[in-house]
Order: C-alpha cells, then structure tokens, then sequence
C-alpha cells in the first residue's frame, strides 16, 4: 500500500473528464459546430445537469439490481487501476496475478452492464444487456490469449515484470497481433466506438435508456474510466510503461496513455458500430486462431 | 443564488433535446437539426436521457398522443419547443433554453406533475399479494391503478388468459404483455408462477423461439418517438430474445397543411438526408453528421465538391460499413446495395436501376434481431411523409 492508493482514483478521474472532452470536441467537430473546440466543457456542464435531474422510475424496476450494476462500473475501473504500475511510482497493488485482476474487473463490467439492463425493467435496456453478453462470448477470448502472450513473454503475470521485461524491445513489436487485438478489446471493455452496440442509437441508448439523473452520471462516468483504465493498461502491457528518454518515467506513462486514450476515442469517430451476430464469427474463426498463433511464436521464442 | 439554481443555468446552457419528426413537416426537421448543429447542442437518444422535448411540426391526434405520453415520461427539469413552422425554431428554443434555467418554474413543474413519480427513497411501498412477497415496488408513469390480486389466488388453473393491458404505446415502453397462459400442476399452494398481474401487468407470454427454446414473447413499439427513425412511422415488433418474431406496421399521421418537402428537385439532398439517418443507426457518427452538414448546404445549392466527393469516397470504402449492412435483404436487393445506389446518385452518377419491387416492410422484419432491423427500416426508408391526419 502506498500513498497511490489515494492518488489513484483521482488520476482515474482526470483521465476521465479528459476523454469525455475530448470525445466532445470531436463529436462537434464532425457534426460542422463552429468553433468545436468550445464543446471541451460538455462532460462538466452533463455532470451538471444530471446531478439536478430527477431519477427515472420504471414500473417494476429492481432497484437493487439497477443500482448494483451502475456502481459496478466506476468500481470495477478504480479496482482494475489499482494494479497498473504508474511510470517510476508503484502500482497501488503490485500483486504477482495483476493480469487476472485486471482481466476478472472487466469481466465485472459485462454484470453491471447486464444488472443495469435487466433491473429496469423495460425492454431497450434489457435487449443492451443481451448485446453486452454477447459481445462478451466474442471478444474475451480473443482478449485473454492476448494477455496470455503478454504473461508468457514476461513469464510473469506481475505488471512490474511486464514492463521489465520489455527493457530491450516493447511488446507491441514483439507480439503486434495481442497489442491490436487488445486495442480492440479494450473498446469492447468499455463498450465503446465500433464496440458500443449494447448502448447502441439503435436501441435509443440500449442499456442506459432508462436511466436518468445521477444513474445516468455514474454509469456514464465509470464507462468512461474503463476506457481510460482500458488504455491505460496498454502502457505497462506493450508499450515499455515509463521507458523513454528524457522525459520522467512518470511523464512517459502519461503521454503514452493519453496517446492510446485518443486513439480509442477517435476511433468511435470512424467506424461503424459491429453487430454482435457478424462480429461474433469473426471473433471465433479469425481472431483465435491468429491470437492463438501469436502465442505459439511467442510461446516458442520464450522457450 | 443557490447551488441548484447555478447547476440549472450552466446545464442549460447545453440541454440535450429529443426531436421528434412529424409527417409532413420535413422543413421544420432539417430547420431544427440545423439550429442545433449552430448552437451544439447534442440531441438525446430516449425521453429519460433528454431534457428538452422538440416538436417539429403540427402532430396529428394520435401522433400528439404518443408525444404528449414522451413527455409525461420525462423527468424533471425539462422543457418542450412546439415548432409549428421552420421560422419558429430559433425562438422556441431560446424559450425552451431560458425555461430549463428558470429554478422556480421547473419546481413548480416538477411539484405539479400528477402522472410522472420520480423514484425517492421514501418509495417502499410493499402491496399485500397474499403468501407473496414482492419486495418493494415503484409504481411508474403510467398509471396503473392497483389491480385486484386476491382474485389471482386460484390454486391450480390450468390457464390463465389475462387480457393485453391496454397501455398507449409509446416508442420506449415494453410492456403491452399479452396473456399469460398454461401454467399446468401447480403442486398446491402458492407458487411463484401465480402472482398473476404483478403491479398491474400480465406476465409475458412465452412460446418456442426459432432454436426450439421457450422465451418470453414481448411486444416492443419501435417509434413514432425514435431518433432517426422515420417520421410517424410505428412498428410494433413481437421479440423473443432480440429476435424479431412478427412485425406491425402502423402510420401516424402530421397534421393536413404542410406540401411535400422531397419533390423530385433536390434529389442529391434528399439521398444525404435518408444516408445519414442509415449512417445514424449504423453508428457511424461522424459520417452521419457530416451526411447532414452536406445536404444543409446542398438544400442552399452551396454544396462544397470537394468535401462532397471525400464523403462519397470514404462512405463507399468502408469495408466495416458493408459488412455491417450486406446481408441486411430488402427482397432482390440489401442495405449495402442501396446505400451504393443513394451514393452513386449523390455523386452525380448515373441514376440506379431501383424499379425492384421491395416486399411489405412488416414480412422483410420477421427473423431479424433488432440490429439488422434497425438497419432494414433505415435502408428502406419508407416514404411516410404522404400520411396525413383526417380533419374530423
């Protein structure tokens, strides 16, 4: 334990706002606003209106589930940076199965998503939450092969190691399949850009339909973190953590998690969203099998 | 000043307002969604995200109906622009604006409004349900009286035919269950099947899905409120799953007045407008938003080529884009073929061949999931806007 714990959840916020403002100016910026650069305050002035907005009550809705799911998010994105190392400065919790942490908080996001969907008892949300359990069947194999290959590579599942071990050559070049596969999950963690669906404008808003005034806020926000948290772990996994010249390690870390934060966002800004039915066969016949073999060639060079 | 009153005023200065499109009133929707691009105010996808309803156009009846049940389902503080004609739009909404940051008036909204019972922790309202216990429940917007549920209490039945209650459909409520029927041996005693009408609604019915699984049948309306949906249009699926396993069709009707707006003249904008409600449901919001840019300024015949030709360009690269939309069947043709055919028009190039006859819109649905179907209804974009209201 060290004083991180504490900063954690700030710098989880900060990435937070930043790519809400971000994911503004771009929105505005695409849909011809002028001046798009002025919508960087749209995240604050949405804090503001949801905290006086009265709460949505469906009939039969179950509170408990509701409640449960929308605070999963921002929980489980706080629990899952707990782990991460931050540039120089330890990670809140260095613990020698960081990687399955990480991997069983997201999971926890696919509950919250689904609670959330379920609880309010109407139809949109619960058809989000069905979405969000099929996404997860797609990508999370993919996903965890990756990191697998992260593990095998570093022969280690301590996010420490990780980075240690990529002293002479990132991960990201050493295994580019697990990095862009993991980019991909990363969205799909945050059900976010092409990985939306269960949110989807299809669904007017799918699993968030229904929820209004601070729901809607924490739900919003913790999805927003996960993606943030999402992109923060693609430093310590594959791109060298802090490592850099210069600059302090601490610097590094933050630069490249902005970096791939703004990636992750502008992608939601070019793409389609998938549908889960066609992307559920790409997932299983193209992207096991090449995560898979991404893992045999690492898995043979660690030997 | 108090705090409220603070968060009130710096909110209203972005709301998130829910447009509502009405047959017949094209003019006022495109004024409407210009106006919001000018003042960057992001419209909301459903009545509970959105705090500014807009009504672009003169509803008839039934569509005023369905509107006025949206906003009864919007919570507190919210505001509504009624904009009967494309003049009145910039006014409306700074009223609507100036409303939203008004702390007394929406107080005095929120303490008047009978129907709508925003969800508060002194709400623990336990019915008496006999051996059941149901926990705590909120009863909703909708008005549902207490239903007699000592009358339910039958041991035993073999089937229990509750009617389809009668809710007015409402673009984002999923509860018009139908009946409930062949609970076979009970085994005695209460059983967890029997609470009948809990809080007033029937059970779903459930019924073999497509794979041979039982599943829950649920009649969900799609529209006439919907975003980029098309205008008064009210398709009520019968789901299982997310599968679509019958579709009804219905038009609302604008009210009589308003001239047809897509006469022929200005095809290239008219194709940019359905694309981009296509791109819209798609996901694919940047381009949608700049499908909508285009066909402004194509409406003022200052379209920018260059920025024109780009859009076409990418549109038709996105190979995302067609997988997402080639098995989506409109009979002889699908969703990718017709967005081709809309670009090569907006490009300038040869108008398509689009005599193939499409079948009815309710057989295409059945067998889709809601995605697909969603993307079916925006590929067909059926012309709704001929549907008028009979004076009576």
């Amino acid at each position: 334990m060290s004083e991180s714990l504490l900063v954690l959840p700030l710098l989880v916020a900060v990435l937070t706002v930043a790519a809400a403002a971000f994911d503004a100016v771009l929105g505005a910026s695409a849909a011809g606003v002028p001046g798009a650069w002025r919508a960087w305050d749209a995240p604050l002035r949405e804090t503001a209106r949801l905290l006086v907005r009265q709460r949505r009550s469906t009939l039969a809705a179950d509170r408990l589930l509701r409640r449960a799911g929308v605070l999963v998010l921002p929980v489980a994105a706080v629990l899952a940076a707990a782990v991460l190392p931050l540039g120089g400065a330890r990670a809140a919790s260095d613990m020698s199965v960081g990687i399955v942490w990480f991997n069983a908080m997201e999971v926890a996001v696919w509950a919250g998503v689904w609670l959330a969907g379920w609880g309010v008892n109407s139809a949109y949300p619960l058809v989000g939450g069905y979405r969000m359990i099929a996404q997860g069947l797609a990508y999370e194999l993919p996903h965890m092969f990756a990191l697998i290959t992260v593990a095998v590579g570093a022969e280690s599942l301590r996010f420490s190691d990780v980075v240690t071990a990529q002293h002479d050559l990132w991960f990201a070049v050493q295994m580019p399949v697990a990095f862009l596969v993991y980019l991909l999950s990363a969205l799909a963690m945050a059900f976010w850009g092409p990985m939306s669906s269960p949110v989807g404008a299809d669904l007017a808003g799918g699993a968030a339909a229904e929820l209004s005034g601070a729901d809607r806020l924490v739900f919003s926000a913790g999805r927003h973190a996960m993606l943030a948290v999402a992109a923060a772990a693609a430093v310590p996994l594959f791109l060298g953590g802090g490592a850099g010249p210069l600059l302090p390690a601490w610097l590094w870390a933050l630069l490249k998690t902005l970096a791939v934060l703004a990636v992750l966002v502008w992608t939601a800004h070019r793409l389609p969203v998938l549908r889960m039915d066609r992307f559920m066969t790409f997932a299983w016949t193209a992207l096991i099998p090449a995560t898979l073999l991404q893992l045999l060639v690492t898995g043979l060079v660690a030997l | 000043m108090g705090l409220r009153a603070r968060l009130l005023r710096y909110a209203a200065g972005r709301p998130r307002p829910l447009v509502v499109a009405v047959p017949g009133f094209t003019g006022v929707r495109l004024a409407v969604e210009a106006d919001l691009r000018r003042r960057g105010w992001r419209p909301a996808l459903a009545p509970a995200e959105a705090d500014l309803l807009i009504v672009c156009g003169r509803p008839g009846p039934d569509l005023a109906r369905a509107i006025d049940t949206v906003w009864d389902q919007m919570p507190s503080p919210r505001a509504r622009a009624d904009a009967p004609t494309a003049s009145d739009v910039p006014s409306a909404l700074d009223a609507a604006s100036a409303h939203l940051a008004d702390e007394p008036a929406q107080l005095e909204d929120a303490a008047q409004r009978a129907s709508y019972t925003p969800e508060t922790s002194m709400d623990h309202s336990t019915m008496d349900h006999g051996d059941m216990d149901h926990g705590d429940m909120d009863h909703s917007a909708m008005g549902h009286g207490d239903m007699d549920h000592g009358a339910m209490g039958h041991e035993g039945h073999e089937s229990m035919d509750h009617e389809a209650m009668g809710h007015e459909s409402m673009g984002h409520e999923a509860m018009g269950h139908e009946g409930h029927g062949g609970h076979g041996g009970h085994g005695g005693g209460h059983d967890h099947h029997m609470m009948g009408a809990p809080h007033g609604l029937a059970m779903a019915d459930r019924a073999p899905d497509r794979d041979g699984l039982k599943l829950d049948v649920l009649h969900v309306p799609f529209g006439p409120v919907l975003a980029d949906w098309p205008a008064g249009l009210k398709v009520t699926f019968t789901l299982q799953g997310d599968v679509v396993q019958a579709a009804e069709v219905e038009h609302l009707a604008g009210d009589a007045g308003a001239g047809r707006f897509w006469d022929g003249t200005n095809v290239v904008a008219a194709r940019l407008d359905a694309l981009a409600r296509l791109l819209a449901v798609a996901g694919w919001t940047g381009q949608a938003a700049q499908a909508r840019v285009l066909r402004d300024q194509a409406l003022d015949g200052k379209v920018e080529k260059a920025r024109l030709e780009k859009f076409v360009r990418r549109t038709r690269r996105s190979r995302t884009l067609r997988w997402m939309l080639q098995d989506v069947g409109l009979g002889e043709t699908n969703a990718w073929t017709r967005a081709s055919g809309w670009l090569a028009e907006i490009g300038g190039e040869t108008r398509p061949d689009t005599s193939a006859a499409t079948p009815p819109l309710g057989e295409l649905l059945v067998g889709l999931d809601v995605a697909a179907a969603r993307l079916l209804v925006a590929a067909l974009d059926p012309d709704t806007e001929g549907a008028v209201a009979e004076h009576v």
